[in-house]
């Protein structure tokens, strides 16, 4: 409104400015709801604040005034309702259907050819204004520019159809019923009815309806992983136990799940100002930028334009300075330009572009957008997840520690079913006890499934611990059986530990008490410890060594779990009513066995695709939400920190000094905090981004893998993101290029992605980058063939207008060649084989390596294409010579020449011509010229499959398309020279064979050319050559 | 290029199948297209075609045919070459329509000649004179004439696409 009175006080004929002034609202509200959205953004941007979870519940309920019992009173809940709208995500606005379809009409290259047809339209109806006798060509050529944009429109529309629908994913996950207390009763209502304060009840397979402050809970457990990416159920509880509100124990997240136990919750936020909401607002309200493929299009759309206008306007002038009438000039300035247009380019692009895509759903990358196909090419950074695309995300048993000695479990996706050979007693207790005293266990009908891809029931640790043992030690059903339970204390975050009691496997009728649990708590309880299977009174030494296996185990970022127990005494016989709310059995003097280390093991393929990447020049950045010395630990694992590399406090550990005595430059690799990362500026996180080769962002919250991603792309670099989770949608949309798991991926994160990686493998990623690195340097050849033939098509028109011979090629010629001959040999471009290792190679700088460069197009139009244009000539020269025309006889003759009703033009030898006879001769030419072209493109067409490799290093035979493609062009323009009938539909005459014959010299010719030339360019690195003409 | 054009025959062009049958035009050249329009009494409307006839029958004329060695009448001249020599062409032949009797070829008379030719494709240009008797009865009328060469296998008249092979149209317009 600020805006409004302003304006309306400045306006002499407004007196008494209105703060409604119509005028004034209107501008100001467009601006404010601009200047807003972007302020909004900035907000969502930023992390959650929240103070609810530091509340005491007496407070909680004075915030939100609800009684902690009652809940609200129905009509007060009505009320709220209304003020704050239901609980569901706001979706974004949708594009419609025909509005995709015409980004696809109009954008980029299209717009070129749009631009081609109106002025041809623009062109015929000055010719039909001014009374000319139009030659319907211009016509013609605008009918099928727009033709051709249209196919090509419909071609990527249809491919590019499953486009994203993230929001409805959203809508998807929101629940459908809610558990309320609303004065005093417990009600079932529809989850879009949930308000701020109402009393919520969630049990084990709910979807939490709203943002939560829990108040009570028993045994609730929740799974973040959509969330947070922590892989496991993380347990709620009413006490406040950390600042941050994504990992305090007291607050469950709308549309998270409940996997086990009950909880009751104050709601706390409801639809877009839950976090959920505010994530699914960021990713569908951030502004995606352009592909680069989509840069390099544009950029050449602006070369290839500069070089039309160039021309057309110079000619233009030159036709005005040899007499011509404005409009004639006019038409011909139109003419000029329209040549230009390389009107087969965009059908070919977007082929090669579809044919790589289709090469790469079948190795497992499928990709949704079109021009993300080269994206990852030039990639620079990739910035991964670590759960579910580096790990397995499978909890995996890697360690043990018992008779004092650390021994290694096979942690590949593929167990060898080797037995776990230890002879030790010690061994046989620990592997007695992880199975018993475990609660996870297989789900039915699984035999035939190997074991480390059965699915389980119970949480991972526990899983981890069931398949362990079933591979490698025995079968954990038949342990049970014979040792049945008959007493459980299941983990609890207070007591830490697990606890269970089995009658013992002999037939003593005795029994075991069996404990697991976190490893300070289980020593606690112990009084001796087994050694070899003999038991040995704890001692200060044994404690040292547990300390020390547990500190080693620890620092490699694996959760350690300790394992004791106790042969409960006989009088604790079969039949004994164990209590477990009221212990009435001893819990102390237990034996410790031994540790169990778990981690979620890297894939296998990853660090071989790491290394890949990084000869490729591409920098791997790790970005996850686990805490730093388990994601530091992957990172060593698979490379992204490498072997001989230190961190900061590495420097210092080793040095035995502390950490703010290390400049931060001389450590490669730095693992950054999530905590350390909110405190940071942009300029500092910039500062991290180019001094650290190898960096790692443990604990980072949704809204700072964005913040990440923005950094890397505001340092120039192209920023790949894979991820699977709702977190990793926002910087999934952000970045370059978004890569989403197929298998694990949430529905969010695939659709906020542009390209699915079907194994959920990030190896899969490097042969995205092979690829796409591949049809950027196809493309390019491509485009320099398809470019050369321009010259040849453009030079008659100009000739006939300096020169005034008869035209030497036609309009129709020339979309012959363009959308004909040039179109299969353009395409099979792009299955030529990469020159040399393009792994090895450094990604291209999107500043400098540009897809069509100056030297790309002046070797294509300057060089090649000349020579191309020569050809043509020569052959027109040929042919009307042959028939009685001479060529100093064919100079200024084009006023004659096209008389309709001069019937008795004489040649050189005195015979005379009618019209129609002379046109015959013209639309010879015309073909002959076009053949020509083909068969000089024969050689472009071979010169054009590497750039600086010689052939005969390439291998001439090796792309059969290729030679699919020569054959194709040439029995085409065969076809359209003689098949009957052609003379009448697009005027071709049939040739005589010794003018096909004229270009091949200059075929040849074309070839040695340029074979000296990538000869120069091989021998003389930068040199003139390579730096005038490599493109 | 050179070397292409040293390869060409100065007498015969190499290829002459593009012009096996020869097109007609007509004289005087029509001011639009292939429409003749004068007034009787307007000696200017029609002063351009008589320029237009006489400066095309000037090479005919006695002198300037006098070094062309004589045809016999009604004998084919055969010849072997290489060296070639044409017939005369008295313009006697084109009678009303020679100029020589008429200076102004029958136009005021409002019975104007126009002289139909076929095409030289070679050595041949054979040329007949149309004179047409307009009557009052036809004054300002426009009547449409078309010539053809007929009765010849091997000349072309039926082209679908060009209107001047083996014929020509033309309109003629008298007006009083």
């Amino acid at each position: 409104m600020g805006f409004g009175r302003k304006r309306g006080s400045v306006s002499p004929h407004e007196p008494k400015p209105s703060p409604k002034s119509r005028r004034g609202t209107k501008t100001s509200n467009k601006k404010k709801t601009k200047q807003k959205k972007k302020k909004d953004m900035e907000e969502l941007k930023k992390e959650v604040v929240m103070d609810d979870h530091k509340l005491t519940l007496e407070e909680l309920s004075a915030k939100y005034s609800v009684d902690l019992t009652m809940g609200h009173s129905p009509e007060k809940a009505k009320e709220i309702l209304l003020r704050d709208g239901p609980n569901t995500l706001t979706p974004p606005p949708t594009t419609p259907e025909w509005v995709k379809f015409c980004k696809q009409l109009f954008g980029g290259f299209s717009l070129l050819l749009w631009t081609g047809a109106i002025l041809c339209f623009l062109a015929y109806g000055i010719q039909v204004h001014f009374g000319q006798k139009p030659a319907k060509d211009n016509m013609y050529l605008g009918l099928v520019l727009a033709f051709v944009v249209i196919i090509t429109g419909c071609f990527s529309y249809s491919q590019e159809a499953k486009s994203s629908r993230i929001m409805e994913s959203f809508k998807n996950m929101v629940p459908q019923q809610a558990l309320v207390i609303r004065g005093g009763e417990k009600i079932q209502i529809n989850a879009h009815e949930v308000v701020v304060g109402d009393l919520v009840d969630v049990k084990g397979g709910d979807r939490i309806p709203a943002d939560l402050r829990i108040i009570s809970s028993r045994g609730c457990k929740v799974d973040n992983s959509s969330l947070t990416g922590e892989s496991e159920p993380q347990s709620r509880s009413p006490e406040f136990t950390h600042e941050n509100p994504l990992e305090t124990k007291n607050i469950c997240f709308f549309s998270t799940n409940c996997v086990e136990g009950t909880a009751r919750g104050v709601v706390i936020a409801t639809g877009d100002l839950t976090v959920m909401g505010r994530i699914a607002s960021l990713t569908s309200g951030l502004a995606v930028g352009q592909t680069p493929i989509a840069a390099e299009i544009e950029h050449f759309i602006h070369l290839i334009t500069m070089v039309a206008v160039f021309l057309g306007v110079s000619f233009f002038l030159l036709a005005i300075l040899l007499g011509y009438t404005w409009l004639e000039a006019i038409i011909f300035l139109i003419g000029i330009i329209v040549a230009n247009v390389p009107e087969g380019l965009l059908a070919t692009v977007t082929v090669c572009l579809t044919l790589t895509a289709k090469r790469m759903a079948r190795k497992n990358c499928l990709v949704k957008n079109l021009e993300a196909v080269e994206t990852l090419g030039s990639t620079s950074t990739i910035c991964s997840d670590k759960t579910g695309t580096l790990t397995q995300n499978r909890m995996t048993v890697s360690h043990l520690w018992f008779d004092k000695t650390v021994y290694q479990a096979d942690t590949t996706e593929e167990h060898s079913g080797k037995l776990f050979g230890k002879g030790s007693d010690t061994w046989f207790v620990l592997a007695r006890i992880a199975a018993l005293c475990n609660q996870a266990d297989f789900k039915a009908h699984q035999e035939t499934v190997p074991i480390a891809k059965r699915v389980t029931t119970g949480d991972a640790s526990e899983s981890a611990l069931l398949k362990f043992i079933e591979q490698f030690h025995s079968s954990v059903k038949e342990m049970r059986e014979k040792n049945p339970k008959v007493a459980e204390i299941p983990f609890n975050s207070t007591n830490k530990y697990q606890l269970s009691i089995h009658l013992q496997e002999d037939s003593s009728q005795t029994h075991v008490l069996m404990m697991k649990g976190a490893p300070e708590r289980i020593l606690d309880f112990c009084s001796s410890f087994l050694l070899d299977g003999q038991e040995y009174p704890m001692d200060d030494e044994m404690r040292k060594d547990f300390q020390n296996a547990y500190l080693e185990l620890g620092g490699l970022g694996e959760r350690v779990l300790g394992f004791c127990f106790l042969n409960l005494p006989s009088h604790f016989s079969k039949g004994f009513p164990f209590n477990t709310d009221e212990i009435n059995f001893p819990v102390d003097n237990l034996c410790f066995v031994g540790l169990i280390s778990m981690i979620d093991p890297p894939r296998a393929a990853v660090p071989d695709a790491v290394s890949k990447c990084r000869d490729a020049g591409i920098k791997v950045i790790m970005v996850t939400g686990d805490h730093p010395i388990t994601a530091k630990a992957i990172a060593r694992g698979v490379g992204i920190i490498s072997e001989g590399s230190e961190t900061v406090e590495d420097i210092a550990t080793r040095l035995n000094i502390s950490v703010s005595q290390v400049s931060a430059r001389s450590a490669k690799a730095i693992v950054v905090h999530g905590s350390q990362l909110k405190e940071m500026s942009s300029k500092q996180l910039d500062k991290i981004l180019q001094n650290h080769k190898e960096i790692v962002f443990a604990r980072t919250s949704p809204q700072q893998k964005l913040l990440i991603v923005e950094g890397c792309q505001r340092l120039g670099a192209i920023v790949a993101v894979t991820g699977d989770g709702v977190n990793d949608s926002p910087a999934l949309k952000k970045a370059d290029i978004g890569i989403a798991m197929g298998i694990s991926g949430s529905d969010v994160s695939k659709q906020a992605a542009d390209m699915i990686l079907l194994d959920d493998n990030f190896a899969s990623i490097v042969t995205g980058v092979e690829e796409g690195r591949l049809i950027f340097d196809n493309l390019k050849k491509s485009i320099a063939y398809t470019l050369t033939s321009n010259i040849p098509e453009i030079t008659p028109f100009l000739l006939f207008i300096i020169l005034g011979i008869p035209l030497p090629l036609g309009t129709i010629t020339i979309l012959c060649i363009d959308l004909g001959t040039d179109m299969v040999p353009a395409i099979s471009l792009a299955y030529e084989p990469a020159e040399s290792d393009i792994m090895k190679r450094q990604p291209r700088n999107a500043k400098i390596d540009n897809l069509v460069n100056h030297r790309l197009i002046s070797m294509a139009y300057g060089q090649i294409g000349m020579i191309q244009a020569v050809a043509g000539f020569f052959t027109y020269f040929v042919i009307l010579a042959e028939n009685g025309f001479r060529p100093s006889e064919l100079l200024g003759i084009r006023l004659r020449w096209d008389d309709l009703f001069l019937n008795d033009l004489e040649d050189n030898y005195g015979q005379q011509w009618t019209f129609e006879q002379r046109k015959v001769v013209e639309f010879t030419c015309h073909t002959a010229f076009f053949v020509t072209i083909v068969v000089v493109q024969w050689s472009d067409l071979i010169i054009c499959k590497t750039r600086r490799n010689s052939i005969f290093q390439q291998g001439l035979f090796r792309n059969k398309i290729l030679l699919f493609g020569i054959l194709e062009e040439t029995l085409l323009a065969a076809f359209l020279s003689y098949c009957p009938g052609m003379d009448v539909a697009l005027r071709m005459y049939p040739l005589k064979l010794n003018w096909w014959l004229c270009s091949i010299p200059y075929s040849i010719f074309i070839f040695t050319y340029d074979e000296t030339r990538r000869f120069f360019i091989r021998h003389y690195p930068g040199g003139w050559v390579e730096r005038e003409t490599y493109y | 290029m050179w070397v292409m054009l040293q390869t060409l025959n100065d007498e015969v062009p190499k290829y002459r199948d593009q012009i096996p049958s020869p097109g007609l035009t007509v004289f005087p050249k029509p001011v639009t297209a292939l429409e003749y329009s004068f007034s009787m009494s307007n000696p200017k409307s029609y002063e351009g075609y008589i320029k237009d006839l006489k400066k095309f029958l000037e090479p005919y004329m006695a002198q300037e045919q006098k070094n062309v060695t004589g045809c016999r009448d009604g004998v084919l001249f055969e010849q072997k070459g290489p060296v070639y020599v044409a017939c005369p062409f008295p313009l006697t032949l084109l009678q009303p329509c020679s100029g020589t009797d008429d200076p102004n070829f029958g136009y005021p008379q409002g019975k104007p000649c126009v002289l139909v030719k076929m095409n030289r494709g070679g050595y041949l240009q054979p040329l007949v004179a149309v004179q047409l008797p307009f009557d009052h009865s036809g004054y300002g009328k426009e009547v449409t004439v078309e010539c053809k060469v007929d009765g010849s296998s091997n000349l072309k008249n039926q082209d679908d696409r060009d209107k001047f092979l083996g014929r020509v149209t033309f309109k003629v317009t008298v007006h009083a």
